[in-house]
């Protein structure tokens, strides 16, 4: 059979979700992202905090509340990175390369990924070298609160960029339990 | 066969905090469901879920699901991109292996997500004749209510009466999400949706979650005074297009009555996954139930439809009507358009 025998149809759909939903907890850690705050849950059963909160301990399988709520530090740890070399495609913005990295912050267990690592020399890139976050001016912060608190997860682009603070690397062996 | 039995079940209440996450829906039920039971996740040796990622458009959502369960230590688990009910059946599935004793089932959806359950809804079906239409599934309920009206010879008067009597059962359920009081000549004053349909005969899509324990064997009866024993469990599947099918009968309905037992000493209860009024006619006669069966004492789906829970629920109702001391009771669940793969789960209590 030839091609000219085949027909080809578009077919285009749609359907639109109400979500990103923040849930409440989602939208309160944004007030606190307003206030240059970053807040965690302590698990009251095994004690690691998990920063965002969900309003659970995935390891212990119980409810946390406003009572486990703790403040972090906005000082922390790159555990790991990447280097990413764009490829040109219509949309893409970037033309050089650029790094995103995954931050442990001092007083947390979880780690926050994709964070633009703009502020840093590539070549200064390491495992273990501290950071602590540069924020956006008051009267700016709203916005990005909204986007990172529509993402779900992490910090979005509430902080304006990461610079290093100079205090010496932390070893492999410190951060091996969070490079993920 | 090996003897399962269902020990336990439980349901989020409709009314659920704002800004609540699934996963903060699931954590709590599972915890009732195991706890009343006297177990802890711990006692747990399968796991397996049902949901479906379109009602929130997410990607690989099952997994945040499975938090609500606890997944570490790693845990041996499965899901279904299905209702629960389906869950359930691999789970007893898993259970006549042998090995392992105690399974958990759990499902959950937010219908509330979506634009709206109509147009979701529309990705299930085959993505050259159907879904390009938009044919939404209350629409092709329509057709099939057409056709089970001009044969049977009911009328919109039946079905809202059918209508009011599931919500003066549901009235006062946490789970009914419509009122209690309506008389069908209330309701047939509602508009069209899709005629014959009006809006009471379209069962309102809502958020729910649920979870059932299944135990094999004597442990049952240790964890549970009156289990509910799986006494047959089937299901089948009819042809996709409605097109090809008589839309009046469910043959694979009728089928996977026959295989899971349920003309065998009948039932006394039987929990239908009818979304729209007119399947409940449908699989009631494809089931062979009489005027002596209680369809729906819960209010049925047509009092409120947590989509993907629906059909698990239906079984944990015939469960219960068990648990209470009733002797035999069925739960059926359904999935894709006018009816077209159904479960049937019959339960029972034993001396």
């Amino acid at each position: 059979m030839s091609n000219d025998n085949v027909q080809f149809m578009s077919h285009h759909t749609k359907v639109e979700y109400k979500i990103p939903e923040p849930s409440l907890l989602s939208l309160h850690f944004g007030d606190e992202l307003a206030k240059a705050r970053i807040i965690g849950h302590r698990c009251p059963q095994c004690s690691k905090v998990y920063m965002p909160p969900r309003g659970y301990c995935p390891l212990c399988v119980v409810e946390t509340t406003e009572a486990d709520e703790v403040e972090v530090s906005t000082n922390g740890t790159v555990t790991t990175f990447s280097i990413i070399t764009p490829l040109q495609y219509p949309g893409q913005e970037e033309t050089e390369d650029y790094v995103q990295g995954t931050i442990l912050l001092d007083g947390a267990d979880t780690t926050i990924m994709v964070m633009q690592m703009d502020g840093i020399p590539i070549a200064d890139m390491r495992m273990g070298m501290r950071v602590r976050a540069v924020w956006p001016p008051e009267a700016k912060r709203t916005d990005s609160v909204t986007a990172s608190v529509n993402r779900g997860m992490g910090l979005g682009d509430a902080v304006e960029r990461w610079e290093p603070t100079g205090e010496p690397d932390l070893t492999r062996e410190q951060i091996a339990e969070h490079v993920l | 066969m090996r003897d399962v039995a269902i020990v336990s079940f439980a349901q989020a209440p409709l009314e659920q905090a704002p800004g609540q996450t699934e996963t903060l829906m699931l954590l709590p039920t599972i915890t009732e469901a195991l706890a009343n039971v006297g177990m802890t996740r711990r006692d747990v040796e399968f796991t397996c879920s049902g949901s479906a990622d379109y009602l929130t458009g997410g990607t690989f959502t099952f997994v945040q699901m499975l938090e609500a369960a606890g997944a570490w230590p790693p845990i041996s688990e499965s899901h279904v991109e299905m209702d629960g009910a389906w869950a359930l059946y691999e789970a007893w599935v898993r259970l006549q292996h042998g090995d392992v004793d105690v399974a958990l089932v759990f499902a959950s959806g937010r219908a509330s997500l979506g634009a709206s359950l109509r147009e979701t809804l529309t990705f299930q079906l085959d993505p050259y004749y159907l879904a390009p239409i938009g044919a939404d599934y209350v629409s092709l309920a329509a057709l099939q209510a057409q056709a089970v009206l001009e044969r049977t010879g009911k009328t919109e008067n039946d079905l809202a009466q059918i209508v009011a009597e599931r919500r003066r059962d549901a009235s006062g359920s946490p789970n009914s999400a419509v009122p209690g009081d309506a008389s069908a000549d209330d309701l047939l004053k509602n508009d069209y949706v899709v005629a014959p349909l009006r809006t009471h005969d379209i069962g309102p899509p809502v958020d729910g979650a649920a979870a059932i324990v299944l135990v094999a064997g004597d442990r049952a009866r240790e964890v549970c005074a009156q289990p509910a024993w799986i006494a047959g469990i089937d299901h089948r599947a009819d042809p996709h297009y409605p097109g090809v099918r008589d839309l009046t009968v469910s043959r694979s309905t009728k089928q996977a009555g026959e295989k899971a037992g349920v003309g065998k000493g009948g039932v006394e209860v039987a929990e239908l996954s009818a979304v729209c009024t007119p399947e409940e006619l449908v699989l009631a006669e494809a089931l062979g139930l009489g005027d002596d069966v209680a369809i729906n004492p819960s209010g049925g789906a047509l009092v409120a439809n947590p989509v993907m829970v629906t059909g698990l629920v239906r079984i944990g109702e015939a469960a219960k009507h068990v648990f209470g001391g009733g002797s035999r009771a069925l739960g059926h669940a359904s999935s894709g358009p006018c009816l077209q793969q159904n479960l049937v789960c019959v339960v029972e209590g034993r001396s």
